[in-house]
């Protein structure tokens, strides 16, 4: 029963503490997966010798792993509950004996989370192991649709899902491409209605956690001290969305006390060719624009609006913007808030050296972080995607507690397009070393030449003032003088840093 | 600053470490008796060097005569004196400003603890430049903190009435399907009457857009659930379900002990380390409009009655569920509402769908906000 050592000798590899609970788990599986082994008549000599397993799970990622999975629900785990595992060695299942208590259960769940967690690495090697076997992979992920369901379940279960299911499309060959069709086969909505959920999930987001306002904040504030003494400023915006950000931008900017009173304000963003989906085309700016019209002249902001649009691949051409003398530019690149579109990173690397041609003021950025891309190839990845997402599911979730529903309007329209995107990026990547892939946007800046400008301390102030409205387990850490992080516990999640190009004067 | 200050507003520690005389001095219980320089006797100090042209010209003797405390010596005076010139004014500027200016409690204790930890580390003869430089540049980033405090709360208030132009919008265009707005805001704000006072309560402090707008949009997210869950589900459980969505504003900061929505004048200011709970000045939400106000009371009921009034319509009218627009005064509540229960009937999936839903869930989304 090699899946089961393996997971033993995983367990051995982990903290003393967590072994018992991983026993737990191997008398379980024991008694789950080998039924379906046998129906379905797997090749046994396909399962992963141990020592891929020890290479491929990296142990300090694992244990972080495991550590962010026993935070969930924010319950203090009881690692040795003795008579439960009294219980669970004596019957297979634990589900029936009915006197267990409150804890137990919470106990029960985290044993679940655990197995769902092993069962999900089994599925990633299977697919693209050393021996790596679809049919094993197939087994293992009908196994775990048995268990979990997007919109039941605990947080790690509901996370699993949509693990699964991308897992699923990617075992099909059709990773990615339609994430919409992902969960439960619904009759596909209108895209009016897909808009007003979009909506509704945003705005949810948005109460629900620091996320939007920190990348839009952190950057507004950097803009705004770059640009406190100029009468006019010109922001080109990467991707815009719905306008969201400059909203409190303007607001800064007209009660502004020094300098000159409300600059005049140019906003350019940029928009995509008709292919994209709805809320990308060239209409959604254009509404974005003109809501953004009426909210400068409600506030007295003088301003303008502009599009400029990307080449079909998506490359952007300097040369397409309208540049006025005297405004002082700023580049405006917000990537990976958790509502926002993927954005390739070649359409986002021509942009960013295009601007940079354009000697702006200042480049604001803002993107997701990722663990560094180790030798862990693909299952090395798929974890790191797994911790990165249960930590946003875990931060969602001690924001509103009680309504999972409510997170599951969110992860349905937002996250779990997100983690199919995220799977099928790394699978196509899986077979270079990371190198095209890897490097974040603000390495990118770095390596292009730009210089930091640092964080100031009244922006860093914002950022924890911001958290300090939020739950307990935000952080805010400052990686390097232009560079601060929003993490939840101990997980990095997103980045916002500021730069400029090295042969502007104006930052010494 | 002139005015005399009292002993007695000497704090504990330095009167259990020091003895007190008459005339307000404050000497160490060492066996050799030390001046401790008090706030107190130092703002009088610095008043009386003040009077006599500042640092440079004024000498101990002078500065004695002024000063006319009983049992201050030259001698105390002129090392006093030395340091203050090394040190300069910055000591009394903090004073200055601080005790008068801050609003707050903590900036106050905080400030006075530090003038504390100061004025003993002028006694003991080191740091005492350190220690007001110290003192100075906790000082500016106090002042740079509320100023950042402020802004940040005009910034979030700015953000949702951005964030509810748009809302305001789909729900526009999400009542105008249906039926003409005008009968669709005197509908709601013949319902929405009792709810004014949760409005109250869950009041913007922090002008988070609102998740009673969220609820205008119940159509759809009733809609939603029934996708997510099994359609057995009792039509009105979820509607309590959905009641809770308009309370959950509150829920971000009840799970950490933490109530934002409690705005004092009391700026809770805390070092940096830890954030403050609590936003500043608790402006009334500017952009709030009373418009908005009405829009956002369907949402709020959660009263029984209403419920019981919704059930009655979808009792004794199931034609209603077509949205139709024959329908009249309640129409749109009904509209909207009306697909909870659905599932008891035959729950064909196209007609799970509501009408109205589908075409209004944002049927004009082209159109601006702002019209």
């Amino acid at each position: 029963m090699s899946l089961v050592s393996s997971a033993i000798a995983m367990a051995m590899a982990m903290e003393d503490t967590l072994e018992f609970d991983c026993s737990v788990y191997s008398n379980n599986t024991t008694t789950t997966t080998s039924p379906n082994e046998h129906d379905y008549g797997c090749n046994r000599r396909n399962w992963p010798p141990i020592d891929n397993w020890e290479a491929l799970a990296g142990h300090d990622e694992f244990k972080d792993l495991i550590e962010s999975m026993m935070d969930d629900e924010g319950l203090n785990f009881n690692l040795f509950p003795s008579e439960v595992d009294v219980v669970e060695g004596g019957s297979s299942n634990s589900e029936s004996a009915n006197m267990m208590a409150v804890d137990d259960e919470t106990n029960n769940d985290d044993c679940k989370g655990l197995r769902l967690v092993h069962l999900l690495i089994a599925a990633a090697e299977a697919l693209t192991g050393v021996s790596k076997s679809r049919d094993l992979a197939r087994v293992i992920l009908f196994r775990l649709k048995e268990l979990v369901s997007p919109t039941d379940g605990t947080n790690m279960e509901r996370l699993a899902a949509y693990f699964t299911e991308a897992l699923q499309c990617l075992l099909e060959g059709t990773g990615g491409v339609h994430p919409k069709n992902l969960i439960g086969n619904r009759p596909q909505r209108d895209e009016q209605h897909h808009q007003a959920e979009v909506l509704a999930a945003f705005q949810l987001l948005q109460e629900m956690s620091p996320y939007v306002k920190f990348g839009h904040f952190t950057a507004n504030q950097a803009i705004l001290e770059a640009v406190s003494h100029d009468r006019r400023v010109h922001i080109v915006d990467y991707d815009i969305m719905e306008g969201i950000q400059w909203a409190s931008l303007m607001q800064a900017l007209v009660s502004r006390k020094d300098g000159p009173p409300a600059p005049h304000l140019r906003i350019t963003a940029i928009s995509r060719g008709g292919s994209g989906s709805g809320r990308q085309s060239i209409g959604t700016v254009q509404k974005t624009g003109r809501r953004l019209i009426s909210f400068a002249a409600s506030i007295g902001q003088p301003f303008s609006f502009h599009q400029c649009r990307l080449d079909s691949d998506e490359t952007f051409r300097p040369s397409a913007l309208k540049l006025v003398r005297g405004e002082a530019l700023v580049i405006n690149c917000m990537l990976h808030l958790p509502h926002f579109n993927h954005r390739s990173p070649d359409s986002v690397a021509s942009f960013l050296s295009g601007a940079k041609t354009l000697t702006p003021r200042i480049v604001t950025m803002v993107e997701e972080e990722v663990g560094p891309i180790g030798e862990g190839g693909f299952v090395g990845r798929f974890l790191d995607t797994l911790h990165h997402y249960s930590a946003l599911y875990d931060s969602l979730e001690a924001g509103f507690p009680m309504h999972s529903r409510t997170r599951a309007l969110v992860e349905r329209v937002f996250l779990g397009p997100r983690i199919s995107g995220s799977l099928a990026r790394i699978y196509r990547a899986r077979g270079d070393d990371g190198s095209n892939s890897g490097g974040s946007s603000g390495e990118w800046l770095a390596t292009s030449g730009l210089r930091a400008v640092p964080i100031s301390f009244a922006n860093h102030c914002q950022a924890k003032l911001l958290l300090g409205l939020f739950n307990d387990g935000y952080r805010v850490e400052e990686l390097a003088n232009n560079k601060i992080t929003l993490g939840w516990k101990s997980r990095r999640l997103l980045s916002a840093s500021v730069w400029t190009p090295s042969d502007s004067d104006l930052y010494i | 600053m002139f005015q005399h200050k009292k002993p007695s507003t000497m704090n504990s520690h330095d009167r259990s470490m020091c003895v007190q005389g008459d005339s307000g001095l404050v000497l160490t219980t060492d066996p050799k008796p030390r001046l401790r320089w008090t706030v107190e006797l130092h703002e009088r100090f610095v008043d009386a060097v003040n009077q006599l042209g500042g640092p440079d010209k004024a000498t101990p003797k002078t500065i004695m005569r002024v000063m006319g405390v009983k049992g201050l010596t030259l001698y105390h005076l002129k090392s006093h004196l030395q340091k203050f010139r090394l040190g300069k004014q910055p000591h009394k500027e903090f004073n200055d400003h601080s005790i008068k200016d801050a609003s707050s409690l903590e900036l106050q204790r905080n400030t006075a603890s530090s003038s504390n930890i100061m004025a003993r580390s002028m006694n003991d003869n080191s740091h005492m430049v350190d220690a007001i430089r110290m003192q100075m540049e906790v000082q500016r980033r106090l002042h740079e903190q509320l100023e950042v405090q402020r802004h940040l709360q005009l910034r979030i208030e700015a953000q949702g009435k951005y964030m509810q132009s748009i809302l305001e919008k789909a729900c526009q265009t999400l009542a105008g399907e249906s039926m003409a707005s005008g009968s669709y805001k005197a509908n709601i704000g013949s319902q929405g009457l009792p709810d004014m006072g949760v409005m109250k309560d869950f009041g913007s402090p922090l002008n988070f857009p609102s998740f009673q707008d969220l609820n205008i949009f119940g159509g759809d997210q009733l809609d939603l659930q029934h996708n997510m869950e099994r359609p057995q589900l009792d039509g009105f459980m979820q509607n309590n379900d959905n009641i809770c969505l308009g309370k959950k504003r509150t829920s971000p900061y009840s799970g950490s002990g933490k109530s934002p929505l409690i705005w004092s004048d009391d700026l809770r200011l805390q070092d940096l380390g830890t954030a403050p709970s609590c936003l500043g000045p608790q402006d009334h939400d500017p952009f709030k409009s009373a418009d908005q106000i009405q829009l956002s009371r369907p949402s709020m009921d959660r009263s029984g009655a209403d419920i019981d009034s919704i059930s009655d319509i979808y009792e004794t009218k199931p034609a209603l569920q077509g949205g139709g627009d024959s329908m009249g005064e309640k129409k749109f509540e009904a509209s909207v509402k009306l697909e909870k229960p659905s599932p008891r009937r035959a729950p064909l999936p196209t007609e799970r769908m509501n009408p109205m839903i589908n075409a209004g869930a944002m049927p004009q989304g082209r159109n601006s906000p702002f019209g």
